[in-house]
């Protein structure tokens, strides 16, 4: 029984703690968090062909997650799936998840990837987003 | 040779005294007449005014640990506040509310459905009133509702004017919503920046006559920064729309909502904590489309950590000035 569970305990950390040893996993930070729509975590084999259900009235966190050289938007697979809002969050990606270290707790949390854009075009967008909210700003205080 | 050295240095001589006349002038005279430059504005030279925004967000928060304990020791790099979506992580200030003057509303309902424990409400309100512990520069205010209208039994000086016997237990509907925007509303007039607004509402939740929307008040009390502790008198234990009324104003507000059955020291005691353990953060107001800004607050590090506030707070221009509301 006690070896089974050192087995199990192994097998569960074993993943996360060879990632941290060969120093695969990249650095980003969180820049914005919304709750939103949790069907892309729902979407599935079982959703696609299985019988019609109620769609679930449920909303995920929505993180947008900035790395040196990509952004991406990843959802939460339930409500309360958060992760640290530190200045940086180390992660990677495994098949087509992403994996988020939680530090405090030495484990991992996983996200569906919504979006991805390269960093060098997001940040372009960024900057149109924000001369266009200044403008408007500057608009509604000469009014 | 000699006569052209003279002269030359004559010439040398003028033109040194022209030079220095030149300079007076030009040091001497307003650069508005050097210049030849009509003056816009003849009598501004001493009376400058300068404008800027201010934009600034102030918020008091509370954060509990996994046993629902007030954190003592929390630092200002272990949380970040999601404001209408953006992660901000850099503060302007971030300090302890107990130094922060608070300007206390008691609103107690004395309408029909709250009779039965109008005489322990009423204990409890002279409890909180004279043996709670108040910082000098705290103000306290009563008001009382029922049948049509509300009354202002004291305003700002309870501590020395309060009597138990004023609050008459009337009977008859609950104006609850004309109450509290009322309250707001004397709240939002003695607005200061370090004043943190409070209501503490002893009533079963039960509105049956008011004007005024829950939606109206509800956007009245975020735009106003008030926090609400809701203490639940209904004799009910299923939960009613009463409940659901008073829970709602609690949490939006960020504030707490309480059942009388817990006893009157223990409210009082965790009303009287939680004033005394918030914390004050202070932030550049994000840009934001909208004037409505949601807010959270997450852990950076200690998923366990939980964290209170309100839900969110409008950013609404006031003259020139953009203002956010108080603490």
């Amino acid at each position: 029984m006690k070896r089974g569970l050192w087995l199990a305990f192994l097998l569960c950390s074993v993943p996360s703690l060879l990632a941290a040893q060969f120093g695969i996993y990249q650095h980003g930070s969180v820049v914005r968090m919304h709750m939103g729509d949790c069907m892309l975590a729902h979407r599935g084999m079982m959703v696609a062909f299985g019988p019609p259900s109620i769609p679930v009235q449920d909303s995920c966190p929505e993180y947008t997650l900035v790395s040196p050289n990509v952004v991406y938007v990843i959802v939460g697979k339930t409500s309360n799936q958060l992760i640290p809002l530190a200045e940086v969050i180390d992660f990677r990606l495994q098949k087509n998840e992403l994996a988020v270290r939680l530090d405090d707790a030495k484990r991992e949390t996983k996200f569906e990837i919504k979006e991805m854009f390269v960093r060098s075009d997001w940040d372009r967008i960024q900057r149109h987003i924000d001369a266009q909210m200044k403008a408007a700003e500057v608009h509604d205080a000469e009014r | 040779m000699t006569s052209n050295f003279v002269s030359a240095a004559i010439r040398c001589n003028r033109l040194s005294r022209v030079l220095v006349l030149l300079f007076l002038v030009a040091t001497l005279s307003p650069p508005d007449r050097l210049l030849a430059l009509p003056s816009n504005h003849p009598d501004e030279s001493s009376d400058v005014t300068y404008h800027s925004t201010v934009s600034e967000v102030r918020l008091v928060f509370f954060a509990t640990d996994e046993r629902n304990h007030n954190v003592q020791q929390l630092q200002k790099d272990d949380f970040a506040i999601v404001d209408d979506e953006r992660v901000i992580r850099e503060f302007r200030s971030f300090t302890r509310s107990a130094s922060v003057k608070l300007d206390v509303v008691v609103m107690i309902d004395s309408s029909e459905s709250v009779l039965p424990h109008f005489q322990q409400v009423t204990t409890d309100v002279s409890r909180l009133i004279f043996q709670s512990v108040w910082n000098s520069q705290d103000l306290i205010s009563v008001i009382s509702f029922s049948g049509m209208e509300a009354h202002l039994l004291c305003s700002e000086n309870c501590r020395t004017s309060f009597r138990v016997d004023q609050v008459v237990p009337t009977g008859g509907a609950t104006p609850l919503l004309d109450a509290l925007d009322l309250a707001t509303t004397q709240l939002i007039h003695r607005r200061q920046q370090d004043v943190w607004p409070v209501i503490l509402l002893f009533s079963d939740g039960d509105d049956t006559i008011s004007k005024t929307s829950f939606r109206h008040v509800r956007e009245k009390i975020l735009e106003s920064g008030t926090q609400i502790y809701a203490i639940d008198v209904s004799s009910s234990k299923r939960l009613s729309n009463g409940t659901a009324t008073l829970q709602r104003l609690a949490d939006d507000s960020g504030g707490r909502y309480v059942g009388l059955a817990d006893g009157p020291v223990k409210i009082l005691n965790d009303v009287m904590d939680d004033l005394h353990s918030g914390l004050l953060v202070t932030y550049v107001l994000p840009q934001s489309t909208s004037e409505f800004h949601s807010i959270r607050i997450l852990p950076t590090h200690n998923l366990n950590l939980q964290f209170r506030c309100r839900r969110g707070y409008y950013s609404r221009r006031f003259g020139s000035a953009r203002q956010e509301d108080g603490p």
